[in-house]
């Protein structure tokens, strides 16, 4: 897959996907916050992250709801290599229906040490970044397959349910 | 999820997060520790293991899948290893996207190569322009050379024979037989 040529993606670059050992880094990030930070530390953040780095996403989404998220998942996961990704819009949510994620797969084809609460960084950011623009996000599975879910308020998701969370590993 | 397509802009960010959470030492802390010791211990382990020819090793691999316009060259002769970083794919990620959270994005790569470095034996020489163009000169501690004059490694290749090397916005940091992040020359 190859990202669009106009791009939903706030920031983009000349090549069509990104270097996967990139996950390497982000990973043993997890690991040195989760450390150095713990664990509120570190989900701390993601949540910044989710209200920071990726405010253009948020204003993106608060001003194309629904539309705009289905674009700018699609955009991404097309510029994630190896990522196998279908997202569903529904009439009040999209669905990211994760079938091989990019990053558990190029960590465990490396023998890189996972951090178990790598696929929980999914749930703190794209909660924090939901929030943001008046949506709830849900998290289920997880450790290579899961399904994230965006959703407006009508949808009257059940409150995220930690447990439903996969912990990560080879 | 935090992906690999936009990471240096998220990376570049997380400098800023690590400054504002913990100082700069922890910002340093990090680079060391989750780069170096973490997930670029491939690159330390080769280098460490094989010298020069680890450089050649790691520095074609990784640069070829970073920069898939070669945007570099890697020259070894006896007793250096350099690299000429032309349009840098990190750096220049950043300047396209009008990205800025950190003061200074490029010290992230003396932040952990230069420690690798010192762990592997060797002194570095290395000035960037801060505009996506840099080199770097890897020798033993002990060889007598240093900061060659443009040219004498590379050829015309070298960098700092370009036009843009000193271009508008372009200010150069410096390092000499340094492995140290903090040991900048301005």
């Amino acid at each position: 897959m190859n990202p669009p040529v106009t791009s939903e993606l706030p920031y983009t670059d000349t090549k069509p996907q990104g270097s996967a050992d990139f996950y390497y880094a982000i990973n043993a990030t997890f690991r040195f916050l989760l450390r150095s930070q713990g664990y509120a530390g570190w989900r701390r953040y993601l949540e910044e992250m989710g209200r920071g780095y990726f405010a253009p996403v948020n204003r993106q989404w608060s001003q194309g709801g629904l539309d705009a998220v289905a674009r700018y998942w699609r955009a991404f996961f097309a510029a994630e290599p190896g990522a196998v990704v279908e997202v569903v819009q529904q009439a009040d949510r999209v669905e990211l229906q994760v079938r091989e994620c990019p990053a558990i797969k190029h960590l465990r084809s490396g023998g890189r040490e996972i951090v178990r609460e790598y696929c929980q960084h999914c749930y703190y950011l794209g909660a924090a970044r939901a929030e943001a623009t008046g949506l709830t996000m849900r998290l289920s599975g997880g450790n290579g397959r899961c399904c994230h879910t965006y959703a407006r308020p009508e949808a009257g998701l059940p409150p995220q349910d930690m447990k439903q969370i996969k912990e990560a590993g080879l | 999820m935090i992906g690999c397509y936009d990471f240096c802009g998220h990376y570049d960010w997380t400098f800023d997060w690590l400054k504002r959470t913990g100082g700069e030492p922890l910002v340093r802390e990090y680079w060391n520790e989750a780069i170096n010791h973490d997930s670029q211990r491939h690159a330390r382990d080769l280098i460490q293991r094989e010298g020069f020819a680890g450089m050649i090793k790691y520095w074609g691999h990784t640069l070829a899948e970073e920069s898939p316009e070669r945007a570099y060259t890697i020259t070894h002769q006896t007793g250096v290893f350099r690299i000429d970083m032309h349009s840098c794919p990190s750096k220049g990620f950043l300047l396209r996207n009008d990205l800025a959270s950190y003061q200074d994005y490029c010290d992230h790569c003396m932040g952990w190569i230069g420690p690798m470095m010192k762990e592997s034996g060797f002194v570095i020489d290395h000035e960037h322009n801060h505009m996506g163009q840099c080199w770097w000169e890897m020798r033993l501690p002990d060889a007598p050379a240093g900061h060659s004059k443009p040219g004498d490694v590379a050829g015309e290749i070298d960098v700092r024979l370009q036009p843009n090397w000193l271009a508008s916005g372009a200010h150069l940091d410096r390092y000499s037989k340094a492995t140290d992040p903090d040991a900048k020359m301005r």
